[in-house]
């Protein structure tokens, strides 16, 4: 009893669970993550992604970009978070991201507020990624081929 | 894209537009250099308390603060001979004796803004209620002064406001009522607009317009009767434009002095000054480049900075220190304007070269002892000329000032401004000297 118990799990460990991912293994990594975590909103993080996020943590929540946001007064959605908060709570968050998608898409990308950024945030890219992350990850939509924001600039 | 750059000769250029680099520019230009001053963004300057903290008073009881009355500069001199590894202390006796000079000189340039300097320090309130030493004040902020208070204090907040909790800042300051400060009351009254979002320059920029302040002031009138009070203090939100005289207004309406607290961030008195600050350089005929100086040369070779090239024979560094930019954190401490060696700490790290060591390592457990990180920076001679590891000059017409001088906490320790004020005044003086 003991034996034969030990012996099928000897032999679904090492012959038949190998076997079965083996034979079953479709698509690139990127393809298995997306179709098993796009679902609930959970978005891969890419080498553009990463870069954007490292420049975005230069960000210390001073606010001196509102001032100069002519959105901050006027649109509700930026007016409740704040593009600086919404980049700072979320920015790391995928799975909450969607929910500063109202405010990354109210961003009209004037650069009014990067001149203002004591730490050199290149805010305009930062909130340009997002808006395209949040747009991707929302579960349901069509997700465009995100281009590399680090490839359009030179 | 400028297809052709222009270029600009000038005798000083000062790289960094802070009260350091503000100062310097404008003391070299008050002597006869011409002058361009560079900058990317407000740096740490926009983001300050709004008043010049020039030296806490190194042999006073902490718990006492409005025993502090010894003059800023006896108090800074006190501190450069406990703290050898201060700026006060790098620049000499000759250079400290100066200090007095710097802050009239300061006062004067910044006239508009700021309340004419007293023999001793004002003991202002910040938002979190404690009592803290200012050598120079705003106009908007002189009332508050907590020794020149006649009769109770009313602190007044505004119903939805969040940023500023008119009860926590009464309880703190009643602490100092049994040591001869004024008695202290609470209220808080309805603005006269409805925005509960609304961002404190928001709230500033809603008070200038004609009849704002004026309905302010007098719905100020019943919780001020009710206390019997003498003074007013308000959140830091009285007008970003100090031309609209909105401290004034209200004063006049309810009838008694009004002051507001110094600001925490976001801060519209540090917006004030920022903006006073680039006025004055316009006004006194300073050229400005908007950009980065990274990877510059040396003084005297021409430096390609957000499309001009400027040529100088004398460069000022006045980049600050984390949040200005002056001093960066990439594995290592590097200086990224011209590479210069980052090595300056204070107590037992002091002029060790901290560059070579990860940031992470710099930080003590013990909160209240001094964390080497945070007062990391470069190392000048008496003159203000950064020095490598050997301790000689790195260039003879490169001089520092401000934060990115190492040394000294200049977020925390209370003598940041002043430690700008001094610096920068010093080296324009200097490099106007050199330059003639």
């Amino acid at each position: 009893m003991t034996f034969g118990a030990m012996a099928y799990l000897a032999y679904r460990a090492i012959v038949a669970h190998p076997l079965k991912r083996l034979l079953r293994q479709r698509g690139t990594g990127e393809a298995r993550f997306r179709a098993a975590y796009e679902t609930e909103g959970l978005a891969p993080t890419t080498e553009a992604d990463r870069a954007i996020g490292l420049e975005a943590q230069a960000c210390i929540a001073c606010g001196l970009c509102e001032t100069g946001c002519a959105l901050a007064a006027a649109d509700p959605a930026i007016r409740a978070l704040g593009l600086h908060a919404a980049f700072r709570l979320y920015g790391r968050n995928p799975a909450e991201l969607p929910l500063a998608a109202g405010a990354l898409e109210a961003c009209a990308g004037c650069t009014g507020c990067e001149a203002l950024c004591p730490t050199g945030v290149p805010i305009t890219r930062v909130v340009g990624a997002l808006a395209r992350r949040a747009h991707g990850a929302r579960p349901g939509s069509p997700r465009e081929p995100s281009p590399s924001p680090a490839a359009r600039d030179p | 894209m400028t297809p052709t750059p222009g270029l600009l000769e000038v005798d000083v250029l000062v790289i960094g537009a802070g009260m350091a680099g503000a100062m310097a520019a404008l003391a070299a230009r008050d002597a006869g250099a011409t002058v361009a001053v560079a900058s990317r963004a407000p740096g740490a300057t926009a983001l300050s308390s709004g008043a010049v903290g020039v030296a806490p008073d190194p042999t006073a009881s902490p718990d006492e603060p409005l025993a502090w009355l010894r003059a800023p500069v006896e108090a800074a001199r006190r501190l450069a001979a406990r703290r050898p590894d201060h700026p006060y202390a790098a620049v000499g006796v000759a250079g400290l004796w100066r200090l007095g000079e710097a802050l009239r000189f300061a006062a004067r340039q910044l006239e508009p803004l700021l309340a004419p300097p007293l023999e001793r320090p004002r003991l202002l309130a910040t938002p979190a209620g404690n009592a803290v030493r200012a050598a120079l004040c705003q106009r908007s902020m002189d009332a508050g002064d907590l020794l020149a208070v006649r009769g109770p204090l009313l602190v007044c907040g505004f119903a939805g406001h969040l940023a500023f909790d008119a009860a926590l800042v009464a309880a703190g300051l009643a602490r100092y009522t049994p040591r001869g400060g004024p008695e202290v009351g609470d209220a808080e009254v309805a603005l006269p607009f409805d925005d509960p979002a609304a961002r404190p320059h928001e709230l500033a920029r809603a008070l200038e317009p004609p009849g704002a302040a004026e309905r302010l002031g007098e719905a100020l009138r019943i919780p001020a009767g009710a206390l019997g009070a003498g003074a007013i203090l308000l959140p830091p939100v009285l007008g970003l434009d100090p031309a609209a005289r909105v401290p004034e207004r209200i004063a006049a309406a309810a009838g008694m002095p009004v002051a507001e607290t110094l600001s925490d961030v976001p801060s519209v008195p540090g917006l004030r000054l920022h903006a006073a600050l680039e006025a004055r350089l316009r006004v006194a005929g300073v050229a400005r480049v908007t950009g980065e100086a990274a990877g510059a040369p040396a003084p005297g070779r021409a430096v390609e900075i957000g499309g001009t090239v400027v040529r100088a024979e004398t460069w000022i560094l006045a980049s600050g220190r984390f949040v200005g930019g002056g001093i960066a954190r990439r594995g290592a401490l590097v200086e990224p304007a011209l590479g210069l060696p980052v090595q300056a700490a204070e107590g037992r790290e002091a002029g060790v070269h901290l560059a070579r060591r990860p940031a992470a390592s710099l930080t003590v457990r013990d909160r209240r002892a001094p964390q080497p990180l945070l007062s990391a920076g470069l190392r000048v001679d008496a003159a203000l000329r950064p020095v490598d590891d050997r301790g000689r000059p790195v260039h003879p017409r490169l001089l520092a000032a401000g934060a990115v001088i190492g040394g000294h906490e200049q977020a925390t320790d209370g003598s940041g401004l002043g430690v700008a004020i001094l610096t920068g005044f010093l080296a324009g003086r200097a490099a106007a000297r050199r330059g003639a």
